[in-house]
C-alpha cells in the first residue's frame, strides 16, 4: 500500500539508485523506498533537481508544493502515461455541449448539497438545536433553485449560498470556543476556522488532482468551475462532492476532540494561518480519514481515497457510455 | 522461411509507417474469448488499473521471464507478438497458469492463421506453462480456421461500436483490473 509523503523538513530531496533520499539541513539521511510513495506534498524548503523529476516521472508520482502559510503553490504533474483520445474528446465534447455541461455542474452541486445535509442532520440529531433545523430548511430552499436555472454563474452562486448557510452553523455544534465563523473568507482567512477550512480544501484539491492523474481524464476541463481561468479545474469540481465528507468531518473531529486549539494558529500579515504544529496534526487525521475504508455494494472495502478514483471512473462512464452520473453520497 | 527473418524485414517497414488504426491482434482474441467488454476497452486503448496487484505481478513475471530465460519476443507486422520461436516451425506462447488455457489456444491459433495466410508459413504452436510443467501442442484445422475467421469478423464489428457492451458479471470479474470501471 503506497502512501502520501509529507515533507516538512528543509533540505534536499534526491534520487539515489532506485530510491528516494531526503538529506535534511541537520545532515540526517532518510531513505524512502519509491514503491511506498504515491504522491509527495512539500511544505518545507526543499532543493530538487531534474534527475529527481525524471525519476518521479518514471514512477508516476505527483509533487505538490505548499508555501509557509499552507497555501497550495503548484504541482509537478509528470508526463501522462495514460492517454486516450476517445475519452479526452468526449470530455471536451461534454463541456462544449451546454446541456451536458449544465447537467454535470448540477450533479456536482447535488453531491455537495447531499453530503452537507448529511453532516447537518447528524449534528441536528445530536444537539437538537433548532437553529440547525432552520439552516437545513434554508439550504433545502437554496438547492431547489438549482432546477430553475441553466446558467453556470447562477449555479455557482447557489452553491455559494448553500455553503454560506452551512458554515454559519459551525459555531452551534463545535465543542471548543474560538472556532465560530460568520463568513467564509479566503484571501486571507481572518480567523482560525477559515484558516483550517482553507488548508483542508487545498489538501483535498491536491489529492483529487493526484487521483485524476492516474485516470484518462484531463484535469484542465472542468464543468462547474470555469475552464481556462486556472490551470486545473476538474479537481475543484470533484472535490466539491468530497469536501463535506472528508475535510469538514476531519475538522469537526479534530476540534471536538480538542486535538487542535487556538494556539496552533498565528497571524502572518493581515491573515490567520495554521502553525506547522497545527498542519501536522490536521494532516495526520486527514490521512487517517483518507485511508479508512467503507463498504461498497459491489466492490467490497473501498478507502475514501479510492472513492475519489471511482468518481473519475463514473465520469468515464458518463462520457463514453452516456450513463447517468450520480455523485457519491455518504449513507450515514 | 525463418520467422525471425520475417520479423527483421518487417521491423524496418514498421518504423517508417506506424500503423495508427487498430487491427485485430492475438491479445484481443484472448480478451474476446473471455469478456467482450474487456476487448472493446482494450481495443480503444483504455487499459485496466495499472496499479492493480495482479497486473503488477503479471508484469513482473513477464519481465523476469524475458530477462532471465532464453525466451525472446518477436513482433511481426506490429500485429502479433510471439513469445518464443523454437526451431523453424514451432511458436510458443508462455502463460502463468492454465486457467485461461482455452483462450490461449485461440490466441495461438490466430497466430498460426495469420502466419499461414499473410506470410505463407505453416507452423505449429505450443502453449507452455512453466509453473505447471505443462506443454500443449496446437495445430490449425479447417474448423478452427473457420472459427478464427468468424472471430476476427466479430471483433471488427465490436470495435466499430461507439459504446462498449454493458458489463455482465462473470466469475473473472472478481479478479479483473477493470472491475472498478465496470461496476462502480
Amino acid at each position: 500500500m503506497s502512501k502520501v509523503l509529507y515533507v516538512f523538513q528543509s533540505g534536499r530531496l534526491k534520487r539515489k539508485d532506485n530510491s528516494l533520499i531526503l538529506i535534511t539541513k541537520e545532515g540526517e539521511n532518510k531513505s524512502i523506498p519509491v514503491a511506498t510513495v504515491s504522491d509527495i506534498n512539500i511544505f518545507g524548503e526543499i532543493v530538487i533537481n531534474k534527475r529527481l523529476l525524471e525519476f518521479l516521472t518514471k514512477n508516476e508520482i505527483c509533487l505538490h508544493f505548499f508555501n509557509r502559510k499552507g497555501w497550495y503553490v503548484g504541482s509537478y504533474y509528470p508526463r501522462r502515461s495514460l492517454n486516450s483520445g476517445l475519452i479526452t474528446l468526449k470530455q471536451a465534447e461534454a463541456y462544449l455541449d451546454n446541456k451536458k455541461r449544465v447537467y454535470l455542474a448540477k450533479k456536482f452541486i447535488e453531491g455537495a448539497y447531499r453530503n452537507i445535509l448529511k453532516n447537518l442532520e447528524y449534528h441536528y440529531r445530536q444537539t437538537g438545536n433548532e437553529e440547525i433545523g432552520n439552516s437545513i430548511k434554508n439550504i433545502n430552499q437554496s438547492f431547489s433553485k438549482v432546477f430553475e436555472t441553466n446558467d453556470i454563474p447562477t449555479l455557482m452562486s447557489i452553491e455559494g449560498d448553500i455553503r454560506k448557510e452551512y458554515y454559519s452553523t459551525f459555531g452551534l455544534f463545535l465543542k471548543q470556543e474560538g472556532f465560530e465563523i460568520e463568513r467564509r473568507e479566503k484571501r486571507p482567512p481572518s480567523n482560525p476556522m477559515n484558516a483550517l477550512i482553507s488548508f483542508g480544501n487545498s489538501l483535498l484539491y491536491a489529492s483529487v488532482l493526484s487521483e485524476i492523474y492516474r485516470t484518462y481524464l484531463d484535469p484542465r476541463i472542468g464543468y462547474l468551475h470555469q475552464t481556462n481561468q486556472r490551470s486545473f479545474s476538474l479537481n475543484l469540481d470533484i472535490a466539491e462532492v468530497f469536501k463535506p465528507v472528508i475535510v469538514d468531518r476531519t475538522i469537526f473531529q479534530i476540534i471536538n476532540r480538542k486535538e487542535i486549539n487556538i494556539n496552533d494558529f498565528h497571524e502572518i500579515g493581515d491573515g490567520v494561518f495554521m502553525k506547522e504544529s497545527g498542519n501536522k496534526k490536521f494532516i495526520q487525521r486527514y490521512e487517517e480519514k483518507m485511508q479508512s475504508v467503507i463498504k461498497h455494494k459491489k466492490l467490497g472495502n473501498v478507502s475514501y481515497r479510492r472513492l475519489i478514483r471511482l468518481e473519475c471512473y463514473k465520469l468515464y462512464k458518463f462520457f463514453t457510455e452516456d450513463e447517468e452520473y450520480n455523485p457519491f453520497v455518504v449513507e450515514w | 522461411m525463418d520467422i525471425r527473418f520475417l520479423a527483421y524485414i518487417q521491423w524496418d517497414y514498421n518504423c517508417l509507417y506506424i500503423k495508427i488504426e487498430m487491427e485485430v491482434n492475438g491479445t484481443l482474441i484472448w480478451y474476446y474469448t473471455i469478456c467482450k467488454r474487456e476487448a472493446w476497452l482494450i481495443g480503444h486503448r483504455i487499459v485496466p488499473d495499472q496499479k492493480d496487484n495482479r497486473i503488477m505481478i503479471g508484469r513482473h513475471i513477464h519481465k523476469y521471464f524475458f530477462s532471465r530465460e532464453k525466451a525472446k519476443e518477436v513482433l511481426i507486422d506490429n500485429t502479433i507478438k510471439v513469445d518464443l520461436v523454437k526451431g523453424r516451425c514451432l511458436i510458443v506462447e508462455i502463460k502463468k497458469s492454465s486457467k485461461f488455457i482455452d483462450s490461449t489456444r485461440w490466441q495461438l491459433l490466430f497466430y498460426l492463421y495469420y502466419l499461414k495466410h499473410k506470410k505463407g508459413v505453416v507452423m505449429e504452436g505450443e502453449i507452455s506453462i512453466p509453473d505447471e510443467k505443462k506443454r500443449v501442442l496446437v495445430r490449425l484445422s479447417e474448423e478452427s480456421e473457420k472459427e478464427i475467421e468468424r472471430m476476427i469478423g466479430e471483433i471488427e464489428e465490436l470495435l466499430k461500436q461507439e459504446k462498449p457492451p454493458k458489463p455482465e458479471w462473470i466469475k473473472y470479474c472478481k479478479v479483473c483490473g477493470y472491475k472498478e470501471m465496470c461496476w462502480v
